[in-house]
């Protein structure tokens, strides 16, 4: 159902802030669901963990707050970053 | 690997929302009113809007956007009374709602210009079009006396999005065990301010409200 329009736009989402090429080095995903958005938060983790378990991403995790009221955020992106791996290098 | 995180904080439906105010900007810019009807499958929406075709499309040119998950069925019914129908049919049997890039492109195929109303006729589903603004002036929600008094209460978000409700079907309340006031009260539980209409499409009983309301509401009833 909706849901997974709702986990399509969030992937766009991430792919607006991270860039379509780093989408492979995104991690996790966090979230903001409201009892009052109208959004079932497990359906919603669901179809993302459908979608991030494919390529561009790999096997990226989301992180959803439930929160009391009609939210429905992406509030956060992770990922690995390898510029600061090679910045701890002494 | 170190992580680094990036703050979003979006609304995850922030697109949607943006093209629903380039819609309802357009619409408004034409002087062109906009009704979203959202309601369960087989509450009466398609024959309510051929009665207002039939009473009102001479006086009040209207356009209707339909949306279905499969057939134009819906569609093929309005052509009778109107050449500007634009079937939005949503994809695959798993589309549940019109969001408002199809509202977008379907107004593409709309002379604005000729036009002083569009109806939106949503996928038949409860839930997930309430979700979705689609640049509309107003949701009405429609649900019939066949469907139970809780209706409201079983779906509240669309009772609460919506600015008017249309209680169809009350040519059958004679047959039926329906509690009306019990229904009306469930309706104002949810959303006190809901306009309600009572409507019967198939007799036509209840539909001069209706009808007045639209003219008032596109400037065509002078007083």
């Amino acid at each position: 159902m909706h849901e997974m329009s709702v986990a399509l736009e969030v992937c766009r989402l991430a792919e607006e802030q991270v860039g379509a090429e780093a989408l492979p080095r995104v991690t996790r995903m966090g979230l903001e669901v409201g009892n009052r958005s109208g959004v079932v938060a497990d359906n919603l983790a669901f179809c993302l963990d459908t979608l991030l378990a494919h390529p561009p991403f790999r096997a990226a995790r989301t992180v959803i707050r439930r929160t009391d009221d009609s939210a429905l955020r992406l509030e956060w992106v992770e990922l690995d970053d390898p510029e600061l791996e090679n910045a701890n290098i002494p | 690997m170190p992580v680094r995180t990036i703050e979003v904080k979006k609304n995850i439906l922030e697109r949607n929302d943006r093209l629903a105010e380039e819609v309802r900007g357009r619409l408004q810019e034409a002087g062109v009113t906009a009704f979203n009807l959202i309601s369960s499958p087989g509450s009466g929406k398609t024959t309510l809007l051929e009665r207002t075709l039939q009473e009102l499309d001479q006086e009040i040119p209207i356009a209707v956007i339909t949306g279905d998950p499969r057939t134009l069925n819906d569609a093929e019914r309005l052509a009778r009374w109107t050449n500007r129908v634009v079937p939005a049919v949503v994809a695959g049997e798993g589309g549940c709602h019109l969001d408002a890039a199809q509202i977008a492109a379907a107004l593409d195929a709309i002379d604005l210009g000729e036009v002083r109303l569009v109806f939106i006729e949503n996928v038949g589903n409860l839930v997930c079009p309430a979700e979705f603004d689609l640049g509309e002036e107003a949701k009405i929600v429609v649900f019939s006396v066949t469907e139970g008094e809780d209706k409201p209460l079983k779906y509240p978000l669309a009772f609460r999005e919506a600015r008017y409700a249309i209680l169809n079907k009350i040519d059958l309340l004679p047959h039926l065990d329906f509690d009306l006031p019990l229904a009306i009260a469930n309706v104002r539980s949810v959303n006190p301010d809901l306009t309600v209409f009572m409507t019967a499409a198939k007799t036509g009983d209840g539909l001069e409200p209706w009808f007045r309301f639209l003219r008032e509401r596109t400037g065509a009833l002078v007083a």
